[in-house]
């Protein structure tokens, strides 16, 4: 009888370590997050831009090519069905494109993302005037994007180069760069405070799901011709080639940058 | 043949294979034991933190010093013996900031480069596209280059082994930089790259102004916008600012001085890619004042003719950088600045001068006591 009453405690201990055990395995190997990875795409009139190609036509009639496009995101945020928001911030909060260096045209995000349904998501195109802080990148290429103290400080959000034809048949470069504005007194000097010129982009049609385990593979594109039609025309013959200085164009920029992105699933 | 006379045979063979492995395996440890002490490159106030040191050639007081000595030494040439000695320091010498102010180079046999010399500044953080037009990836790979090059010095790495062998200082230098004293190419390559990376420039009356030590002259300020504005004069979009104090992008621009190109030696003969037919690097502007002639052909003699030239001086062309917009014909040729705005935007230049710099005894010639 004692033998029986030890055999069945060392059952039971035995059950209960195996039991323990066994609910620790299922815990630690079921995963309840996975990843995003957005892509970047730059495309004029639905087709992939070329560069260094004339036979482009904005709303406003110039002929222009396109050469190169470098700018910031930040402040990613996903919106879920269930009305939470995740911020994209865990290892950073910000992304820097550069069409003439591949590697950033993928941002592997670093946070993990809870399994389920997102209906959209949104971002904002340049810096909040709080994060676009002087200084805060050392390292080229961002260091590059430097916008001068004298603008305002911090850094461009955008640069979209290329030429356009004149009227006279001529080629000029643009430089569509935008960042902190900045109004003129008579003499020229500029009256504080400036102006944040970065706006949040809200893509409605931007619904995904987040598999835990795997990882979804997001397409921001951007559609260049956009910049130059919606609400506002841009035409550069009337701007020229250089806008920095020029808030009323910056505001152009600003307001028209509403809808030059769109949301693609890559499910390659 | 019996068992008794082939034991002592084997014995002996054994006992040489023994020697033999212990000596190699001797000389493999020395270099896997060697240790030469790390050097550590202070990365100066607002520069980047990514610097380009490649992970097969780590900075050492050992090999700085030797690449020094290499550096400044014209055995390099293989034919000092023949009155045709020559250095690197003939044409990047320290007081100008290492660059040349006779303009090109002058190699051993009389030819001269095909551009003019560039300076040794701050090539740390030189992304790998060195020279006019990114065409060399590495110091490395340059020092390895200019010995047979005939615009330089016109030599055979053997040669040149055998000069710097032939000095006996330099092997036991090479074992304390190296851990043996093999003289390779790839060894001498190494080491004056290694100390080159240690040629910063961090202390001009710019730097000081960022640092908060120092302030500028009213003109300096004014000169300061006019080059990050582009109603100024706009070059910071190519050579730098305050937040990007290296004072180039290392991106390459056709600066509209031209309007027919020589695509033997620009950017566009590295990347096959139209945009930069006529294009060369932006270099730094550090010790501008130190560096001329200026251009990639040095047809600038003066820091007055540069300014003059992005003044009212541009040239059209479709291939001028999208960035130089103010070549507007019939518009415009340029920043159009007034004779103050001029002088203003010279002062602001001449702060880029370091003088603390083109004296530094730690880069100076080693053989001048």
């Amino acid at each position: 009888m004692k033998t029986m009453k030890i055999k069945i405690a060392l059952f039971v201990l035995a059950a209960l370590i195996f039991t323990s055990c066994k609910k620790k395995d299922d815990t630690d190997n079921t995963p309840v997050t996975g990843k995003i990875a957005i892509s970047f795409e730059h495309f004029i009139n639905d087709q992939p831009a070329v560069v260094n190609d004339y036979s482009y036509t904005n709303a406003a009639g110039n002929v222009y090519s396109f050469f190169l496009v470098r700018y910031f995101i930040s402040d990613v945020e996903l919106y879920k069905s269930d009305g939470t928001t995740l911020k994209i911030d865990d290892w950073t909060d910000h992304f820097y494109v550069d069409t003439d260096i591949p590697h950033t045209l993928l941002w592997n995000v670093y946070d993990e993302i809870s399994s389920g349904y997102f209906d959209s998501l949104s971002f904002r195109f340049g810096f909040s005037d709080a994060k676009n802080q002087s200084f805060m990148f050392v390292n080229q290429p961002e260091s590059n994007m430097v916008w001068p103290e004298e603008l305002g400080g911090g850094y461009h959000y955008l640069q979209l180069e290329g030429k356009w034809i004149d009227p006279n048949g001529i080629k000029i470069g643009y430089a569509f760069h935008l960042g902190r504005g900045q109004h003129y007194d008579g003499s020229g000097n500029p009256i504080p405070p400036f102006i944040d010129n970065s706006f949040r982009v809200s893509l409605p049609n931007s619904a995904f799901s987040v598999k835990a385990g795997e990882t979804t593979n997001i397409v921001l594109r951007m559609n260049i011709e956009n910049w130059f039609e919606e609400p506002h025309i841009y035409d550069h013959n009337q701007w020229g080639g250089d806008i920095m200085q020029q808030q009323p164009a910056m505001l152009l920029a600003k307001e028209n940058g509403w809808n030059v992105f769109s949301f693609h699933l890559n499910n390659n | 043949m019996n068992t008794k006379t082939l034991r002592p045979e084997i014995g002996l063979v054994l006992v040489f294979l023994l020697l033999f492995s212990a000596c190699k395996k001797k000389e493999e440890d020395d270099i896997e034991t060697h240790n030469p002490t790390p050097y550590t490159l202070e990365i100066p106030h607002g520069f980047p933190t990514n610097v380009n040191i490649p992970e097969d050639n780590p900075l050492t007081v050992e090999g700085i010093k030797l690449g020094r000595y290499l550096f400044y030494d014209e055995r390099m040439s293989g034919k000092a013996d023949q009155g045709m000695g020559m250095s690197c320091s003939t044409c990047h010498q320290q007081a100008y900031a290492f660059d040349n102010p006779a303009g090109q180079g002058t190699g051993t046999t009389g030819l001269k480069t095909k551009n003019t010399v560039l300076p040794h500044i701050n090539l740390a953080w030189n992304p790998g596209t060195f020279g006019w037009n990114g065409s060399v990836a590495s110091i490395e790979e340059d020092v390895l280059l200019v010995i047979p090059d005939p615009t330089e010095f016109a030599s055979t790495w053997p040669d040149v082994i055998a000069a710097i062998s032939a000095e006996p200082m330099y092997p036991p230098m090479f074992e304390a930089a190296f851990g043996s004293k093999e003289i390779t190419p790839e060894r001498i390559a190494k080491a004056i790259a290694q100390f080159m990376r240690t040629m910063v420039s961090q202390d001009s009356k710019f730097d000081r102004v960022l640092r908060s030590e120092d302030n500028f002259t009213e003109s300096e300020r004014r000169g300061l916008v006019l080059f990050t504005t582009e109603e100024g004069a706009d070059c910071f979009h190519c050579h730098g600012a305050p937040g990007n104090p290296l004072m180039t992008t290392h991106l390459f621009y056709n600066n509209a001085k031209d309007t027919i190109f020589d695509t033997s030696s620009d950017r566009y003969s590295v990347t096959n890619n139209p945009r930069d037919i006529g294009a060369y690097k932006a270099t730094t502007l550090r010790n501008i004042e130190l560096t001329g002639p200026y251009m990639h052909d040095g047809r600038f003699q003066t820091l007055d003719e540069v300014i003059n030239f992005y003044s009212e001086g541009l040239l059209y062309s479709e291939y001028a950088h999208q960035l130089m917009h103010k070549v507007y014909p019939p518009y415009g040729q340029g920043a159009m600045l007034n004779p103050q705005e001029k002088a203003d935007l010279k002062a602001f230049l001449l702060t880029l001068t370091d003088t603390v710099f083109v004296n530094n005894p730690d880069l100076s010639n080693p053989f001048q006591k």
